[in-house]
């Protein structure tokens, strides 16, 4: 009995003075230094090392070393003072960085958990629109003036091969729902417009085709997780709202 | 009940044993020197160990229980010595595992993300990238075709070729010699590797209109430090052969 209670204490007190943000003895041995008992990551000294000089841990000369070290223990300081002299209340670059950054940090936490297959297959499913070809027109449009009623050349403007949204953005919404709706070879009625009537010859028109999910599966995974994204900081802000204590002085609203 | 208290006590030393010597080699292993580690037997077979299981628990549901990935969906193959991000070091790997890639963590590899140039905003963060028509993706691949060593349409290539180090602003990313830049995960273009699809003309051009945002997360919440170093040495093991550095 008297032994299994020293096992007990030596086990105990090794977790109590080793165990992740309790010691106060030693630095971790995942950290390379500790401020006020913050720790400086021996990784990220690592990556500052070979970011700053071009060298790992093997090849850095001491001053180095120490210039990083300095660097990094110094940037840990001047956060701490900068949460002491509470610079966000009143630096609105600290405030944009800050908000940035913690919409950053809920993303990066959804991002850890991956949707299954049939979660993405049912999301493609609902958004099957989404997951197509750009469409891409050839086209010409015979511009005749106003006024004319057929005599003389109408200009003529070429479409050639375009994708969708560029000849929506060209043509102009209008003449282009008329034009996406003609088949190869296709004429369209007369569409007047407020710089003369148009008649639009279709030339070519590879309307858009659908992907399958095979071929949507990347741009799906990433509509997908904005997706959980958006809903998550929205979540996150609904209870951040709800547990807070917000006035709203009574002249405001 | 003497001999009960003796093997109860029996057993606490030997597990109080084990879990220091597992903290011991944990600490070691943390402490060293990434470089180094491949060349340490003990520290590389004991992370190799470890990692396997933190492998199959957090990545092999992307990269494969083999690591080999998935070109159908741009999974990185883990076991070749092509390194899109870094040099493929220890520390390399860390750093990704720990921050991700395009994962939304400020301090990832996020700035690489390929423009969807089929669309009416070919990069939502740099609006200068222009829309491309379907002629220009085609002159593109067709330079990439060529600057691969297959057979090409010089014509088109030489448009492609104009419009890699112009208007479309490829070079920026991928080097003007088209090499790549591991520095910010832009690929080589002039290899076969292709993290998407076959390499064929097809499959470029569908890179080209319609963008590619791979994404690994970023595991410095969820996985400790130890735990990343060692999946770090685990999949640094997949691309090189046991031990040997």
């Amino acid at each position: 009995m008297g032994c299994g209670a020293l096992a007990g204490l030596i086990m105990a007190g090794y977790s109590l003075f080793t165990a992740r943000g309790t010691s106060t003895l030693a630095v971790p041995p995942e950290d390379v230094a500790l401020v006020n008992q913050q720790p400086i990551s021996r990784s990220d000294y690592l990556l500052q090392l070979q970011t700053l000089y071009g060298v790992d841990l093997a090849h850095a000369t001491a001053a180095q070393r120490r210039k990083v070290l300095d660097d990094m223990i110094r940037e840990e300081l001047f956060v701490q003072r900068g949460k002491e002299l509470d610079v966000a209340s009143s630096d609105p670059d600290v405030r944009a960085a800050m908000v940035g950054s913690v919409e950053l940090e809920i993303a990066a936490d959804a991002l850890t958990s991956q949707p299954s297959e049939a979660q993405l297959h049912a999301y493609y499913e609902a958004h099957r629109p989404r997951y197509a070809s750009e469409g891409i027109v050839t086209l010409r449009d015979h511009v005749f003036a106003a006024g004319e009623s057929g005599a003389g050349s109408p200009s003529v403007k070429a479409i050639d091969e375009e994708f969708y949204f560029a000849a929506k953005i060209h043509m102009g919404e209008s003449l282009f729902d008329a034009a996406r709706k003609l088949p190869d070879g296709g004429v369209s009625d007369p569409i007047v417009r407020p710089d003369g009537i148009h008649v639009l010859h279709m030339i070519k028109n590879e309307k858009p085709v659908a992907f399958d999910f095979a071929a949507a599966r990347d741009r799906v995974l990433s509509d997908y997780r904005n997706e959980a994204i958006g809903h998550l900081r929205t979540g996150d802000e609904a209870f951040l709202r709800k547990r807070a204590n917000v006035l709203i002085a009574d002249d405001v609203l | 009940m003497v001999r009960i208290t003796f093997i109860l006590a029996a057993w606490a030393f030997i597990v109080a044993a084990v879990l220091a010597r597992s903290s011991y080699i944990e600490a070691r292993l943390l402490r060293a020197d990434p470089a180094s580690i491949p060349g340490d037997a003990m520290l590389s077979g004991f992370g190799r160990e470890r990692g396997a299981v933190l492998f199959e628990g957090h990545c092999a549901i992307c990269h494969g229980d083999a690591g080999r990935g998935d070109s159908r969906r741009g999974i990185p193959d883990l076991t070749d010595d092509d390194w899109l991000y870094g040099s493929g070091s220890v520390s390399s790997i860390e750093q990704i595992i720990k921050y991700g890639i395009r994962s939304y963590h400020p301090r990832g590899w996020n700035i690489a993300s390929m423009p969807a140039y089929a669309t009416v905003q070919a990069s939502a963060r740099d609006g200068r990238i222009p829309s491309l028509s379907p002629g220009n993706i085609r002159d593109l691949a067709e330079f990439l075709v060529r600057e691969q060593g297959l057979h090409a349409d010089d014509a088109a290539a030489a448009r492609g070729a104009a419009l890699f180090s112009g208007a479309a602003g490829c070079y920026d990313c991928h080097a003007p010699d088209a090499k790549g830049d591991s520095a910010i995960g832009a690929p080589n273009l002039t290899d076969r590797i292709t993290l998407y699809g076959d390499g064929s003309r097809e499959s470029m051009a569908m890179s080209i209109a319609y963008g590619r945002h791979g994404m690994c997360p970023a595991w410095v919440r969820r996985l400790a430090p130890a735990g990343i170093r060692e999946a770090a040495i685990y999949v640094y093991s997949l691309s090189h052969t046991a031990g040997a550095e």
